[in-house]
């Protein structure tokens, strides 16, 4: 049976670019805008699923998780060894795994971001222009070394041990702690994350501009990806940059005069239900045995690992 | 601009922690004073404001687009100390459920963005706008504020960068935290903004307040100052 819906309806979803290729018809900036806030909005849904699910660190108090990340995000910056920063890595492993995490979109995340800000980052520093040792890798020989300013670039140019191991281990400290986070976030709902920094003392006033902070950004988020879209689907010939940079200046001042009036509809509210400028976040109820026993366990081995 | 973990040593990040609470204790209190109960709902809001700046992408000459941080912007329109709050509490959010910092950065992000980079934009806003009225003057001054705002915000991380091998190496004199000495880090991070994130950020400062002043001049703090 032939198909009879239209085929501009189905050649293409409403987030996919138009006229791929052409160049005359330059939206990049809203493509890019869609995705960042698509991104946005699939990270708070993905981790809500994930931190609901019955495992082992889901089932752990978030004051436990919270005390947990900060320790071990601290044990991570003072390593100074490959050996410890792989057996860290390792307990997260084994930590993710227990929680029946999704495991690859985890590590695709952890391994993006790592190589990017750890491994891209640090990566002309393994060098002998920047770290002075032995050099493993000649990359290049210039007829003579040369002499700038207060830059000094030597005769032969290659990769030092020294500088390769300063990167590798950059990294892995880099790695381990976005691993870390993103397992602690996997597993625990933000609202009982920002509860749990109660903890440190944060103030409760402070706590509420949080969580908030947090929920406006969904709702605004979702408001800010349909302008988008609905820009783009006015879209018919090519927009110049001063066009567009006039356009988002007009979105982003609506965007502030709907936060603006959000603010004062939520004061009203909270002056309605009796709110009488006295910020309290409800109480935590006592540690269970299991609290305990896994809290107990976390920081015997950071202490371990601090030792080694 | 966002320091990673693993970038700065605890005898960075432990004295940049104090100095971010400092600033905003003190911005909390002086606003919980002047805005009395309604200082939770306007704080989230103007942090909410300026996580979305943030989801902005701009194009610019060349094909190719960024974003600003807003900083500026935020503190022009509602002050810097809303500012110091608002974009703290951006930068903590972006930390703990976007990796977009790292948690032990948190100070030092803080310190850069939500305390250095307001307090500069709204400095130099003042100092080139003064009391005119001109719309020109005040466009040029917006425009700087956002500019330098970030400038400086960038050259604070290039320092912070740059002061590490001094601070600690390992045995074999290797860095152990960000392996960049001040006279490579200070440039990469300051060049790359003088030429192209700070006009953006410039941009932003610049278009956004101009809109304001064409549609609700009202609404700006840093006019709402200089006429009171």
């Amino acid at each position: 049976m032939e198909n009879k819906i239209p085929s501009f309806l189905i050649a293409r979803s409403s987030a996919a670019p138009l006229a791929e290729g052409r160049g005359r018809l330059r939206i990049s900036f809203i493509e890019k805008s869609i995705q960042h806030l698509a991104g946005v909005i699939n990270i708070g849904h993905a981790q809500w699923e994930s931190a609901s699910r019955d495992a082992f660190l889901q089932k752990i108090d978030a004051r436990v998780k919270v005390l947990f990340l900060l320790f071990y995000v601290v044990i991570i910056s003072l390593k100074r060894d490959l050996v410890s920063e792989s057996l860290i890595a390792g307990l997260i492993f084994m930590l993710a795994l227990t929680s029946r995490v999704d495991l690859m979109d985890l590590y695709k995340r952890v391994l993006f971001w790592g190589f990017v800000f750890g491994f891209l980052i640090a990566f002309p520093s393994a060098f002998n222009v920047v770290t002075q040792g032995e050099i493993i890798f000649p990359v290049l020989n210039l007829e003579k070394s040369h002499t700038f300013w207060i830059y000094h670039i030597p005769q032969e140019i290659g990769i030092t041990r020294e500088g390769s191991l300063g990167v590798l281990m950059l990294t892995s400290r880099v790695m381990n702690s976005l691993a870390l986070s993103f397992l602690v976030l996997a597993t625990t709902s933000l609202p009982e994350i920002i509860r749990a920094l109660k903890v440190l003392r944060v103030p409760d006033s402070f706590l509420m501009i949080i969580t908030l902070t947090f929920k406006y950004i969904f709702i605004f988020t979702k408001t800010v990806e349909d302008m988008f879209l609905a820009k783009k689907s006015r879209l018919a010939v090519h927009t110049g940059n001063a066009e567009s940079r006039r356009w988002i200046a007009g979105r982003l001042a609506f965007i502030f005069r709907r936060t603006r009036m959000r603010c004062e509809e939520i004061f009203k509210a909270m002056l309605s239900r009796g709110f009488a400028d006295e910020v309290r976040i409800y109480k935590f109820s006592r540690l269970a045995a299991l609290d305990w026993s896994a809290g107990i366990c976390l920081f015997i081995a950071g202490v371990i690992f601090l030792w080694i | 601009m966002h320091i990673p973990d693993g970038y700065l040593g605890p005898q960075t990040y432990v004295p940049l922690f104090g100095a971010s609470f400092v600033f905003l204790s003190v911005a909390l209190r002086k606003l919980k004073k002047e805005l009395a109960t309604k200082h939770v709902p306007y704080l989230a809001m103007a942090a909410a404001f300026s996580f979305l700046i943030q989801m902005f992408n701009i194009p610019i000459p060349g094909g190719t687009t960024g974003h600003a941080v807003g900083a500026g912007i935020i503190a022009l329109l509602l002050g810097p100390w809303t500012a110091v709050i608002a974009v703290s509490v951006v930068m903590i959010i972006q930390a703990v459920v976007f990796g977009d910092g790292g948690i032990t950065a948190i100070g030092a992000n803080c310190f850069n963005m939500a305390v250095a980079m307001p307090f500069v934009s709204y400095g130099v806003f003042k100092l080139i706008n003064g009391s005119s009225r001109s719309q020109k003057r005040t466009s040029i001054a917006a425009f700087l504020s956002g500019y330098a705002g970030i400038t400086v915000s960038a050259l604070l991380t290039g320092i912070e960068f740059g002061i590490q091998p001094l601070l600690a190496q390992g045995a074999d004199g290797r860095p152990l935290y960000a392996p960049y000495p001040l006279e490579i880090a200070l440039p990469a991070m300051v060049i790359e903004h003088l030429l192209l994130f700070s006009i953006i950020e410039g941009a932003v400062t610049m278009l956004l307040l101009r809109y304001f002043l064409k549609n609700e001049a009202d609404v700006v703090y840093a006019l709402k100052v200089r006429e009171a």
